[in-house]
C-alpha cells in the first residue's frame, strides 16, 4: 500500500511536455519562414521649382541634362548613362558647386531620372533641379 | 535483477528538455516581437537601385508618397486621388509648416505621373523634395 502511492505521487510530478514542444516548433518554424529583410533605402534630393516658374536658360554655370524615354542629354550631346557619369564626376571634381538642370520628358520612365540622380550624387553635385518638359 | 534492468532503461530515455524549451522560447518571443503583421509600404512599387546615394534615416514627420507604376498616388499603402492628395498636404502643411516629402516611386512610372506629384508639392510651397531608391538589396525579387 505504501509503496503504491509513493509510485502515484512520482508519476504525478513529471508532465508531458511533447504536445506543447510539437506547437511551439511550428509557431518558430512559421515566423522564421515569414521573416522578410528590410531593403536598406537611399535618398536623393532634388529642387523642383513652382511650376508657373519658366525654366532658366542654358548658362555656363548651369549643367543642362535631358532625359528622354531613350536616353540622355547632356548639355546636347547624347550620352550613354556611363558617358554621363564620367563626364559628371569629371565636372563634380572640378566645380562642385555647379547647379544641374535636369529637364525630363513626360514619357521617360523614372528610373532614368533615378539613374541621373544617382550619378549626380556620386559625383558630389548636390544643386538639382528638376524640371519636365 | 531484472527489475533493475528495466529501472536504467527508462531513466536512459528521457533528457532534460528545460534548455531547449528556453531556447525556443526566446526565439519565439523574439519573432513576435519583431513581427509586422500590416504592411504600411504598397508592395507593388518597384525602386530603382542607387547605390551611391545617401542613406535614408527615418524621419517621424516626414510625408511618403507613393506613386506605383500606373501613376496612382497612394500614402502609406492608401490609395487616394490626387485632389486629395493635395488637400491632406494642404492641411499639414498650414499646421505644421514645411516638412520632408519622400517620393516613393516605381521605377517603371513615366515622369508625367511624378511630375503631377511634384507639381502640386510645389504649388503649396514645397520645393525641397526627396526621391527614395534602394542603396542595397536585401529582399529577394
Amino acid at each position: 500500500m505504501a509503496r503504491e502511492r509513493k509510485h502515484k505521487v512520482g508519476e504525478k510530478a513529471e508532465l508531458n511536455m511533447t504536445p506543447m514542444i510539437d506547437v511551439v516548433f511550428q509557431l518558430l518554424i512559421f515566423f522564421i519562414v515569414t521573416l522578410k529583410q528590410e531593403d536598406i533605402l537611399a535618398r536623393l534630393d532634388v529642387n523642383r521649382p513652382a511650376p508657373d516658374k519658366v525654366p532658366p536658360q542654358v548658362d555656363i554655370e548651369l549643367l543642362q541634362i535631358q532625359v528622354y524615354n531613350l536616353g540622355f542629354v547632356l548639355q546636347g550631346h547624347r550620352v550613354t548613362l556611363e558617358e554621363l557619369q564620367r563626364q559628371l564626376e569629371r565636372i563634380g571634381r572640378n566645380s562642385p558647386n555647379t547647379s544641374v538642370v535636369i529637364k525630363c520628358t513626360a514619357d521617360s520612365p523614372h528610373a532614368y531620372l533615378m539613374q541621373v540622380l544617382n550619378a549626380c550624387g556620386k559625383a558630389k553635385l548636390t544643386s538639382l533641379n528638376v524640371f519636365s518638359m | 535483477m531484472g527489475r533493475k534492468i528495466h529501472k536504467t532503461r527508462t531513466e536512459a530515455a528521457s533528457i532534460d528538455m528545460t534548455p531547449m524549451i528556453d531556447v525556443v522560447f526566446q526565439l519565439m518571443i523574439f519573432f513576435i516581437v519583431t513581427m509586422k503583421m500590416t504592411k504600411d509600404v504598397n508592395p507593388n512599387i518597384k525602386l530603382e537601385l542607387t547605390k551611391d546615394s545617401r542613406l535614408l534615416e527615418n524621419s517621424e514627420q516626414a510625408l511618403i508618397v507613393e506613386v506605383d507604376r500606373n501613376g496612382m498616388v497612394s500614402s502609406h499603402n492608401a490609395r487616394m486621388d490626387r485632389e486629395t492628395f493635395r488637400t491632406i498636404l494642404k492641411a499639414r502643411y498650414n499646421r505644421v509648416g514645411e516638412f520632408p516629402v519622400l517620393i516613393r516611386g516605381d521605377r517603371r512610372t513615366k515622369h508625367r505621373d511624378i511630375r503631377a506629384v511634384m507639381d502640386i508639392c510645389a504649388d503649396i510651397g514645397l520645393w525641397r523634395l526627396t526621391f527614395v531608391g534602394i542603396k542595397e538589396k536585401k529582399t529577394r525579387t
